[in-house]
Formats: C-alpha cells, sequence, structure tokens
C-alpha cells in the first residue's frame, strides 16, 4: 500500500498550491456567509413590508363583515369570509417567514414561565375539534395522571403543537383520526414531558424524514402539490424545541401515518 | 367628540383605522413620524394613543417617553405592533403602554378595546 503524503512530505510547490486553496476557500466561506446574512435580512425586511397591505386588506374587510358601515347581504358576506380567511392564511405564511429569519438571525429569545400541560392540550382541543369535524377526521387529546408541569415560552410551545396538529390534520383524509398524548419522560437524569402528536394519514417515506425538517424543502415541491405551504414549519417547530433544550423526530412510513414526538423539560422542582 | 390619535406611517393602514374609528363615532387624528406624534398629543389632547412602534424618524416609544413627561393630560397610548416577541411587549410595557396589541387586531376586538378605553377614560373625567 503507498505511503500517504504529509504536509511535512509535499513539495514546496504542492505545499504553495495547497495554501492557495485554503485562502480561496476562506475567502469564499466568507463571502457566502454575508450573502446569507444579506438573504436572512431580505426575508425579514420583505416579510415585515408584506404585512402592513396585508393588515389593511383584512381590516377593511372585518369592518364590512361586521355590518360597521350597514348590513351586508349573505352573499356578499360570503365573499367577505373569502377575503378575511385568505388574507388571514397569507398572513401566517408571511409571519411563518419573519419568525424563520429571525431564528436565523439568532434574534429569537425564549420567555420560560411554568406551563401546564393540561391548558396547553385544552387549548388545542377547542382549536382544532371544530376543524377536524367539518373534514371528518376523529381529533383526540389525553395525558397520562403523572404529567410535571413544564418550563417553557407558552406562545412557542403553543406554535410547535399547533403546527405538527395543522399538518396531521392536513394530511389525513377524511374517516381517519388524529391525536395529541403527553407523557413523563426522563433520559439521562432529566425530567421532561414528551408529546405525541399521530395521525393516520397518507405517513412520509423514511427517505424523506430528513427532507422534511429542512428549511423551504417540501416533500411534493411540484406546482401542483395538493399541500401548500412556506416549507418553514417544521424547520421553525424543530428550532422552538431545540431552544427549550428538547428534541423533535418524527416515526413514519408511507402509507401508514404519521407520529411527531418532541419533549419539553420539566420545571425545575426544589 | 372624544380624539384618538392613530399613530402609523403606512396610509392604507392609517385609512383601515380611520373607517373603523369613525365607524365607532370617534373623531380621529393621525400621525405618521414621531415629530408629528409629540405635535399631534400637544395640539389636539387625544384620549387614547394606537402606537405603531417603527416610524421613519425613529421609535414610537420616544414619542411616548416625550409626551407622556410634557403632556397636560396623559392620554391612554396602546402599542400595536407586527413582531410577536416577548421582549418587545416587555419594552413597551415599561414605557407606559397600557396594552400591547399584535397587527392586524381583528376589527371588532379592536372597537370593544377602543370602547373599553374610552369608557374608562369618561369616568376619569379625561373624555
Amino acid at each position: 500500500m503507498p505511503e500517504l503524503d504529509t504536509p511535512q512530505s509535499l513539495p514546496e510547490a504542492d505545499l504553495n498550491a495547497l495554501e492557495a486553496r485554503l485562502r480561496d476557500a476562506t475567502t469564499l466561506i466568507a463571502d457566502l456567509k454575508a450573502r446569507d446574512e444579506l438573504k436572512t435580512q431580505f426575508l425579514s425586511n420583505i416579510s415585515h413590508d408584506l404585512r402592513t397591505p396585508l393588515t389593511a386588506i383584512i381590516t377593511h374587510a372585518e369592518i364590512l363583515r361586521d355590518g360597521m358601515l350597514g348590513p351586508v347581504t349573505d352573499r356578499q358576506l360570503d365573499s367577505l369570509h373569502g377575503i378575511i380567511n385568505g388574507g388571514r392564511q397569507l398572513l401566517g405564511m408571511v409571519s411563518e417567514i419573519l419568525t424563520y429569519a429571525r431564528g436565523a438571525a439568532n434574534q429569537m429569545a425564549l420567555d420560560c414561565v411554568p406551563v401546564r400541560v393540561d391548558d396547553l392540550l385544552r387549548l388545542a382541543r377547542e382549536l382544532n375539534e371544530p376543524l377536524c369535524a367539518r373534514k371528518g377526521v376523529t381529533f383526540q387529546v389525553d395525558m397520562s395522571d403523572d404529567v410535571p408541569i413544564v418550563e417553557a415560552d407558552r406562545e412557542k410551545l403553543t406554535h410547535v403543537l399547533s403546527n405538527l396538529i395543522g399538518n396531521a390534520i392536513a394530511f389525513t383524509p377524511p374517516g381517519g383520526r388524529v391525536w395529541v398524548h403527553a407523557q413523563p419522560w426522563t433520559t439521562d437524569s432529566h425530567r421532561e414531558v414528551r408529546f405525541e402528536v399521530g395521525d393516520t394519514g397518507i405517513g412520509i417515506a423514511p427517505e424523506n424524514h430528513k427532507l422534511i425538517f429542512m428549511e423551504f424543502a417540501q416533500v411534493d415541491s411540484s406546482p401542483s402539490r395538493r399541500h401548500h405551504g412556506t416549507g418553514l414549519g417544521l424547520t421553525i417547530a424543530r428550532r422552538f424545541v431545540e431552544l427549550h433544550g428538547g428534541r423533535l423526530w418524527v416515526e413514519s412510513e408511507l402509507g401508514s401515518g404519521s407520529r411527531f414526538y418532541f419533549t419539553v423539560p420539566a420545571e425545575r422542582t426544589g | 367628540m372624544s380624539v384618538v390619535l392613530v399613530v402609523e406611517d403606512n396610509s392604507l393602514v392609517v385609512d383601515a383605522m380611520r373607517v373603523l374609528l369613525e365607524s365607532g363615532g370617534h373623531d380621529v387624528v393621525t400621525a405618521g413620524t414621531v415629530a408629528d406624534t409629540i405635535a399631534q398629543v400637544r395640539e389636539r389632547a387625544p384620549v387614547l394613543v394606537l402606537l405603531d412602534l417603527t416610524l421613519p424618524d425613529g421609535s414610537g416609544l420616544d414619542a411616548l417617553r416625550e409626551y407622556a413627561g410634557t403632556a397636560a393630560r396623559k392620554p391612554i397610548t396602546v402599542a400595536l405592533t407586527g413582531h410577536d416577541d416577548p421582549g418587545l411587549r416587555k419594552k413597551c410595557l415599561e414605557a407606559g403602554c397600557r396594552e400591547v396589541l399584535l397587527k392586524p387586531v381583528p376589527a371588532r376586538e379592536l372597537m370593544a378595546h377602543v370602547n373599553g378605553w374610552m369608557a374608562e377614560a369618561r369616568e376619569a373625567g379625561d373624555a
């Protein structure tokens, strides 16, 4: 077997060439980092600027819908609901891009307080049961008796749960089931709560398990895809969970539903 | 009629807020900069200020600090922000905001809030 060259045994010319390539690579990395920061800044600015006219559109439509300028007919009301729902959906996507941009720029801070898991699950039930009922999907929420209080940023934790439940409902056909379960979880002497958001939907092939957490990536990115979005929801959810010191992962196979799990540290006692 | 000052630098949002508040019977004045805001508080003595934070010549909170220290009658100030950020919320409350609302506040909800604050000011004899 031939001996490998080490830097000490390289001829001077080769060493100089290597050093030059190293310098080029360092410059390239610095350049790419600067461009990445510019991209993040652009995303942050554009999403902020998009929110402003959207705010005006939604407010005007709500003024009309609520009859503040006089009565509206049922058909006009249907149309106004369409404008408001579309506007709020767009606003949600724009906010998602803004949240991502903040995270990428390390501008995301946690405001941790003790949070009762049963409160979170009750809210999840209230928000999602009507949506599931409309779609003909069964929604189940339960938790073990001994689930501790968690130490978390309430809004961000609610965001993670909403995102996972929203995905589960979106990818589960009528007649299917979506469930949320919380239980105590202990790893390396850390007390945590493990949340499970599961569904009987279309499932995710194992080769796509990494992809779904990548920013802007979607399993089906074709223009004719049935499910639209920014491709940032799971990236943000995972980042929120990791900011808390927890983990978010998926277990799924194509055609057999999905189970997303995440952990959140329990409140420190004593 | 009791005056509401809408501080916002985007004319589309100003128009929407004006239509909303005037439909509720409020007298609306507007300001698009920190300097305008301070001048309007001094001249029109609003009961309520709905304050955008990002203005061309500075932060809405700078305006609040200025008029809170000098106005003869201190208006109720409510921050309207596009940022859902606990740090920013804390900063607004510390600067003297009564409440921090995330834009766009649903029209009906905002009107209910505004009516509540105006009633409160009336009871206190400010409106």
